[in-house]
């Protein structure tokens, strides 16, 4: 790939330091843009290159790293991402998450490759980029208010803009509080709100143009790529008719019947009152409009309202962890607990699963006075206690993890180091279960989701239950989700199109070939970077777990009866088509194929 | 993994896509390769007919593994291959006679393949020409066809290729009956003169 004609990287990102408010403009090496893309690769190269793994996740120190893709608002498929990187107070472990919406398109029009941003403001500020250059305003004003207030506030203040926001729970340093972008739309997971809230940043505006516009290399040929991939996205009844019709809700039946919906925080893994809470009942009840992130066909995010109230959401992370996890089958109750957690700006999957960790915790006797399972009226006063951090809600505004821990029950805690587990059970689902414990950011199924091999049936269906031969699969599907989120693409491309429609959108943009398996060693290169973060941060092979439950306690009841997660095995042959040693270091050869060995000897990792 | 060899090399018979001995197949398991063995009939698979070598260093096992074992190497280390399916389609190999790409004119084959390039060689069975020449193609497109010879087709799992291959026949029939006919074709896609480009 050579990028002396390239159009998708400006080649430039803007490094603030809100302590001082010193501004400067930093160039992006082209060898660093063809080795890690932009977005989450771009973060991770940054975040371990910096040393972040030496500084405390809410320390003035850890960085905020807002990157779009070179294929951001391209017009290629839903394409309109961008990446938000640090080091995670939940988990300590490097983290990204990325949202749509028009955020990233923005900053990409601004003409930066990335905003990099350390420090602390000393009052409650707002960071406002425009063409003409950046500065801090103060939010006295905005402080306290809640997400859809704080953007609409924004949006009298500064006509057109597309603001990233945190909401009360990213102020008060709650965990697991998010960033939210105009079209309701997250940085959801890891608590990258709070990173930005313990930096006195309320938001952060782009306002104003910095002039660019796609100009694909081979404007022709990228037409026609679009053009044959929109028709693959359009023939695939999950992208054209399950998502649009139903949103992501439609998985709660999906997984339902295939026993590997968690319920009653994985204590079983089929809930009764399922169809009350699934997609369907959602667009009978609930749903209002579709509505879709920009540039995108699918359209899977949902408009809904209830009898009070209404708001974007929730999908089928929020109502599985809001309300199968809780054995909660009452959907008004999801969807207004989902609209708290909105304003509040946090993320749903950790408030769902930490709120049913305590509800076990008190129906064995280890909590006493606290929520018990099924109690939908305790919700909503939960959820509003863990934004307020007030009494209880300050334990709980910890996580699960930290919060188990202190009643003396870690195991109890569904996390992988120490993000929790979303809403697919591995014991209905086995490579799911590699998926989580050998995930870099914890307990996720944006990775990598078997979901779409093993229950999907997508490219092909494969034995769930079946343990051995899923680590191949299991790590391309690792290293295209490093690509996608780097290019910046919306990963339900991928139950449609395969890593070849990627590499020709780039090589149309860029009009330098790229093949698919530059791409997928691309994505492989990133995520050994983010291997060896963890390495350096103090994590190794014993983290590469599940939660005890998942290894030790047979489902008991429905198609996953009797079935555990043999993971010792799995791992073991992961590892070796990773080229890791048996530790989960990878060996000196591999580092050096990828090109990374001198980032490794510099962070500390002692390859063999 | 012994299960999807003898059913994939099963059908791979039963649809005619390979003679009794024809064909090989394989996947990739970081830094081996499952592969069948030579002279081993895919249609009747057991579990000694499949071979355990590496990918990259030789073993005792390479005197048990299939003739193509040189090519099955050559595409996974330039490749994003998890498996391969090599067979002789007889409809696909009496095209190749005559064309220097195959374009699908039905509408299956356009999703799936788009175009199929037809690669030449002098030796073409277990040769070091062939493992030289098919990667380079397979870098973009999932299946390519040896000229004379049968298709190699790519994947993360071996039902993947072998859908490739079962289309690639089916397009490569429908191209023969229709062209049979001596009636022009009439175009039913939009843009399908691009799809030469893909």
């Amino acid at each position: 790939m050579n990028l002396a004609s390239a159009s998708p990287w400006h080649g430039k990102g803007l490094r603030i330091d809100v302590t001082t408010g010193v501004t400067t403009v930093a160039a992006v090496p082209p060898d660093v843009s063809r080795a890690y893309l932009g977005g989450r690769g771009l973060g991770a190269y940054m975040l371990l290159a910096e040393r972040v793994f030496e500084i405390e996740p809410l320390a003035p120190q850890n960085p905020l790293i807002f990157a779009p893709g070179p294929l951001t608002g391209t017009g290629a498929p839903a394409a309109g991402r961008y990446s938000v990187s640090a080091r995670s107070p939940l988990t300590g472990t490097i983290f990204d998450g990325n949202s749509g919406g028009g955020w990233g398109n923005a900053l990409k029009h601004l003409g930066y490759d990335y905003l990099h941003v350390t420090g602390r403001c000393a009052t409650p500020s707002y960071l406002l980029i425009g063409g003409g250059g950046s500065e801090l305003r103060p939010a006295a004003a905005l402080w306290g208010l809640d997400v859809p207030d704080t953007l609409a506030r924004l949006r009298e203040l500064h006509p057109k803009c597309e603001a990233a926001v945190i909401g009360p729970a990213g102020e008060r340093g709650v965990l697991f509080a998010s960033i939210v972008n105009n079209r309701g739309r997250s940085v959801g997971r890891g608590g990258l709100g709070a990173v930005m809230g313990a930096k006195n940043i309320k938001a952060i505006v782009l306002a104003g143009d910095g002039g660019w516009r796609p100009h694909p290399a081979d404007k022709e040929r990228f037409d026609f790529v679009v053009y044959e991939a929109t028709k693959m996205l359009k023939s695939n009844p999950i992208t054209s008719q399950g998502l649009p019709e139903f949103g992501t809700a439609v998985l709660v039946n999906v997984l339902n019947q295939a026993g590997a919906l968690p319920t009653r925080n994985f204590r079983e893994s089929v809930f009764e009152l399922a169809e009350q809470i699934s997609g369907e009942t959602l667009r009978r009840d609930h749903t209002t409009k579709r509505a879709a992130c920009r540039g995108c066909s699918i359209g899977c995010a949902r408009r809904t309202a209830t009898a009070g109230e209404s708001g974007d959401g929730p999908e089928y992370e929020t109502i599985w962890a809001l309300g199968a996890s809780c054995g909660i089958g009452d959907l008004t109750a999801i969807v207004e607990a989902n609209y708290a957690c909105n304003r509040a700006g946090m993320d749903t999957i950790t408030t769902g699963a930490t709120i049913a960790c305590a509800m076990e915790l008190t129906e064995i006797g280890a909590l006493k006075g606290g929520p018990r399972f099924g109690d939908a009226s305790a919700m909503r006063e939960l959820v509003d206690a863990v934004a307020s951090r007030d009494g209880f809600g300050d334990e709980l505004a910890q996580g699960s993890l930290r919060f188990a821990a202190a009643h003396g029950h870690p195991e109890l805690a569904m996390q992988v180091k120490g993000l929790e587990l979303p809403a697919y059970d591995p014991r209905g689902m086995k490579g799911q279960g590699l998926a989580y414990a050998t995930s870099n950011r914890g307990g996720c199924h944006l990775r990598a989701n078997m979901l779409y091999p093993e229950i999907l049936g997508i490219p092909k269906m494969i034995d769930r239950f079946a343990t051995l031969g899923k680590a191949g699969l299991l790590i391309n599907m690792q290293n295209l989700a490093c690509v996608l989120d780097s290019l910046s693409l919306c990963k339900f491309t991928a139950l449609a199109m395969k890593e070849d429609y990627y590499a020709r959108l780039l090589s149309a943009v860029s009009g330098e070939t790229v093949e698919p398996q530059e791409l997928l060693r691309i994505g492989e290169r990133i995520w050994t970077v983010e291997r060896l973060f963890n390495l350096a941060a103090g994590f190794s092979a014993v983290d590469d777990t599940l939660p005890p439950r998942l290894l030790n306690e047979p489902v008991a009841a429905g198609p996953a009866k009797g079935h555990v997660v043999d993971l010792a095995p799995m791992l073991a042959e992961y590892y070796i088509c990773r080229g890791w040693n048996a530790a989960g270091v990878p060996s000196r050869p591999k580092l050096e194929a990828l090109g990374v060995a001198g980032l490794a000897e510099a962070a500390g990792v002692e390859a063999q | 993994m012994i299960d999807q060899f003898q059913s994939i090399g099963r059908d791979l018979f039963v649809a005619g896509l390979i003679s009794s001995h024809g064909g090989n197949m394989s996947v990739r398991m970081g830094d081996r390769i499952l592969i069948t063995r030579r002279g081993s009939m895919l249609g009747r698979l057991e579990e000694r007919d499949i071979i355990d070598i590496g990918l990259d260093e030789n073993d005792a096992n390479v005197t048990l593994a299939s003739t193509e074992i040189v090519v099955h190497r050559a595409i996974y280390q330039s490749t994003a291959a998890l498996a391969i399916v090599h067979t002789h389609p007889p409809y696909a190999i009496a095209q190749s006679l005559v064309r220097d790409e195959i374009v699908p004119i039905d509408s299956e084959g356009s999703y799936l393949l788009h175009k199929v390039p037809v690669v030449s060689a002098e030796l073409t069975a277990g040769s070091v020409e062939v493992a030289g020449l098919l990667p380079q193609w397979l870098k973009e497109y999932d299946l390519v066809m040896l000229r004379g010879h049968g298709p190699f087709a790519i994947g993360h799992l071996l039902e993947e290729a072998y859908q490739l291959t079962s289309v690639f026949e089916t397009t490569c029939k429908i191209l023969t009956i229709a062209e049979g006919t001596g009636r022009a074709v009439k175009e039913y896609r939009k843009g399908s003169e691009r799809y030469e480009s893909w």
